[in-house]
């Protein structure tokens, strides 16, 4: 994955009925806009870091704002 | 190791043991990676913030690091499913630290693990239930073959 800072990741629900959550990009840690990142959760407010699994991927930015 | 499906998620050692605690039931996960810099240097559980918190009746406000797990059980991004699960047998543990390079990219579970050698156990019984569901017939041998 690569993403820079303001990008939104969001990450796939795993069970029936669990919502996607997203969150924003603070930093960038990797090389090459890779992981990790230091991101916002956009439900609970939480900062931390994310390594992104197969389970993730940066939103479009228009659909990510919508 | 694309068998990890699930990103991880990872705080800092100062970060409180509440944070850490709610970080988890947001994200529905149970176990967070404690990195400090780039390096991981724990992980925390939620079994670990019942057994070494909530049990000592620690401060809310307690460093996440006072309570994790250390040093962790790591395993390569290129080992394979048996890899793995020798890991787990032999250190008897239910998470293992996946690393790249000596850098965490993500946490594999036991969970993972079931879920692959389920999907590898489906993948060889597929022909079994073939066989079942639909028999194959050999042709007969011609008469003038009969002796």
């Amino acid at each position: 994955m690569q993403a820079k800072i303001g990008d939104r990741i969001v990450v796939r629900g795993h069970r029936i009925g669990e919502p996607d959550r997203d969150c924003e990009v603070l930093e960038v840690h990797g090389a090459d806009g890779g992981p990790p990142y230091v991101v916002r959760w956009e439900d609970d407010g939480h900062e931390t870091l994310f390594f992104p699994g197969c389970d993730a991927a940066v939103a479009p930015y228009e659909s990510s704002r919508g | 190791m694309e068998f990890v499906h699930r990103s991880g998620i990872g705080v800092r050692p100062e970060r409180s043991i509440t944070d850490v605690a709610q970080i988890m039931e947001q994200s529905g996960i149970g176990s967070v990676a404690v990195v400090d810099g780039d390096v991981l240097v724990g992980i925390v559980t939620d079994r670990d913030l019942v057994r070494r918190g909530l049990a000592y009746e620690l401060s809310p406000d307690a460093r996440v690091d006072g309570v994790m797990s250390s040093p962790v059980v790591t395993i390569g991004v290129d080992a394979d499913v048996h890899d793995a699960l020798g890991l787990v047998r032999s250190h008897g543990v239910r998470r293992l630290a996946v690393v790249d390079g000596g850098r965490f990219v993500g946490m594999l579970t036991v969970d993972d693990l079931l879920v692959e050698l389920a999907r590898d156990l489906a993948d060889l019984t597929r022909p079994i239930q073939d066989e079942l569901g639909h028999p194959h017939r050999d042709a007969k041998v011609p008469a003038e073959m009969h002796s």
